[in-house]
């Protein structure tokens, strides 16, 4: 059971990496197709795809690995049984929301499909190709997020880890 | 009525946030409240179109591409050959090679959107070789964790351009807007390190004997890698031959390039590089998520309108505004880390901005080395936790060595509204308008 949900987050984690390339893919394709004065249109909007494509579905392997930041000022000066308490208290508020987050992308990919909606820019591709990379991303976040409460009861000890950041 | 909801809706923010709800979700989470209480409107429809919306938009795709740079370029041998190329230039001035740490951040800084990312890519390399050399680590470390801040406000930039899709101002005139106080802030912080030198000779280490020339320019050749990312990122974008998003591209390509060239562009790095990236750019994307729905939610209900027209009436000048904002921000980025401060502010205080006359692209620059500050003021900043892991000192100890350049950055605040010109002369000269 561990290894499939892991092997989840993961595999969503290299669909994302993979749209990342696509991405980049896409951006020199538009510059090289400018030089040579060619004009492909609808090449902007599939960057925006891949890029959209490329958050939702890291979402879980990312809130795995603790890359997701949170103000940790409070949590970290408790003592460690309250810790524990509040740290699940924190999980169930973040799983209301991320459950309500993927009930709603669902809907929304859904609801395109359903009325063959299209995209108003030049590719014109139906909305809801590009939407099942965020319906299943948040449905993977929304399993990651259910897995580490889980784990708060059973194996507490395992939480809490931090990771360095370099984004700013 | 409206006091009640924002006084509401803001005790709700600062319950989830310091509880420890994850950023992006507890904004989601005050959203929707905030919709459900005060709007009639179906509050899923507006979560869904809201951040699907803003995350699959392209003014967006150069942020990861940035960010994806500066993760390759953090796996190569970049900072040790900058270190070799600049040291024999810096080694005779007031101050010796603590300039490496504010000439390297300037340099790299023109290759990374990042503060953290800078200070930890520099650092890798001063750090060590500035405390073998003897150099008191207070100022040694003081002046990497402000230098390293430099990042955020020398194009590219991730903090411009989330600052540029959320208040819907000109990434590629951003960026250009900030080389000049950039590089006017690094000068400040040399000059601060040549005056401690001068009146601290003892504690320094006697200079090392002084390279010849020619061997000076042949340490330059190490230089050429960054210098020519440098060229092909920041100059597309000047001369208008690239947007910020091709330039980012571009950048990519470069680093991979380089890493090729210096034979550090393993399978593992790569695989590492992207996977970093990926989960990095997730991370800002969450945050990004919420703040679109926020800023959505807020909209209905009216909050930021309401709240310029407050400030309106007040009847304060323009410098008592900057004033005021100032001082909230430098309290705010105490608990907060610069994006979420970005992201959760810029949709309440634009329309007050507009309203008082300032000049977006003022503001954000304004806001960037306010954001900047925050990177060194405990407890959160990210600059101070990058140092700590690297040094393994006490964060309010490097918060204390890093407080002259805090100073610096709030003097260079004051230096930029007394002259605007600073900021809007230089893309006023640009090659398009994007």
């Amino acid at each position: 059971m561990r290894r499939i949900l892991d092997a989840c987050y993961e595999g969503a984690a290299w669909i994302a990496a993979l749209l990342m390339i696509a991405l980049l893919g896409l951006v020199v394709a538009s510059i090289a197709s400018r030089l040579v004065g060619i004009n492909l249109p609808g090449l902007d909007a599939y960057a925006g795809y891949c890029l959209a494509g490329a958050s939702f579905l890291a979402l879980a392997s990312t809130f795995v690995h603790g890359g997701h930041i949170r103000v940790e000022l409070l949590l970290g000066r408790l003592p460690a049984g309250a810790r524990i308490w509040a740290e699940r208290v924190c999980l169930l508020v973040a799983l209301t929301i991320v459950a309500a987050f993927a009930w709603v992308s669902v809907q929304l990919c859904w609801t395109s499909y359903e009325i063959h909606d299209l995209s108003v820019g030049d590719d014109a591709t139906p909305l809801w190709i590009p939407q099942l990379g965020m319906a299943l991303g948040t449905l993977v976040f929304l399993l990651a997020v259910i897995d580490r409460l889980v784990q708060s009861f059973t194996a507490p000890a395992t939480t809490g880890a931090v990771e360095a950041h370099f984004t700013e | 009525m409206d006091a009640f909801a924002a006084v509401m809706l803001l005790v709700l923010m600062f319950a989830l946030l310091g509880s420890g709800v994850w950023i992006g979700l507890s904004l989601m989470g005050v959203a929707w409240i905030g919709m459900e209480l005060f709007t009639a409107r179906p509050v899923g429809d507006a979560m869904a179109v809201s951040i699907w919306g803003g995350l699959s938009g392209w003014t967006l795709t150069a942020l990861p591409l940035f960010v994806w740079m500066g993760e390759i370029l953090f796996r190569t041998k970049l900072s040790e050959d900058m270190f070799k190329g600049l040291a024999p230039w810096l080694g005779r001035l007031p101050g010796g090679l603590i300039h490496t740490n504010v000439v390297g951040c300037t340099i790299f800084a023109a290759v990374s959107g990042s503060s953290a990312a800078t200070c930890a890519t520099i650092g890798k390399m001063t750090l060590p070789e500035l405390t073998r050399r003897g150099y008191p680590d207070k100022i040694t470390i003081g002046s990497l964790a402000g230098a390293g801040t430099l990042g955020l406000l020398i194009p590219p930039s991730i903090i411009m351009i989330v600052y540029g899709v959320t208040a819907d101002a000109s990434i590629a005139r951003l960026f250009i807007a900030g080389v000049v106080p950039g590089l006017l802030l690094a000068l400040l912080f040399s000059g601060y390190v040549a005056l401690w030198s001068l009146r601290n000779r003892d504690a320094l280490p006697p200079h090392e004997a002084a390279p010849s020339l020619g061997e000076r320019l042949r340490a330059s050749r190490h230089l050429l890698p960054v210098v020519t990312l440098i060229v092909l990122v920041l100059c597309s974008i000047y001369f208008g031959i690239a947007t910020a998003t091709e330039a980012a591209a571009l950048g990519v390509v470069g680093a991979l390039g380089v890493a090729a060239a210096q034979r550090t562009l393993s399978w593992r790095n790569f695989r590492d590089s992207l996977l970093g990236a990926t989960r990095l750019y997730c991370m800002i994307a969450l945050i990004l998520a919420g703040s679109a729905f926020l800023t959505m939610a807020m909209g209905y209900i009216g909050l930021p309108r309401h709240l310029a027209q407050w400030i309106a009436g007040l009847g304060l000048s323009t410098w008592q505004l900057i004033l005021a904002l100032t001082a909230f921000y430098i309290v705010l980025g105490c608990f907060l880390d610069g994006i979420s401060m970005v992201v959760l502010t810029v949709s309440f205080v634009m329309p007050t901005i507009l309203a008082a006359g300032i000049d977006p692209i003022w503001f954000g620059i304004y806001l960037v080395i306010v954001v900047e500050m925050a990177q060194v003021t405990p407890p959160v900043g990210f600059n101070l936790f990058v140092l700590q892991g690297m040094t393994g000192r006490d964060m309010l100890w490097i918060a204390h060595a890093a407080l002259p350049f805090f100073c610096l950055m709030a003097a260079l605040v004051v230096v930029l509204y007394a002259f605007p010109g600073l900021i809007t002369w230089l893309p006023s000269q640009m090659g398009f308008s994007g």
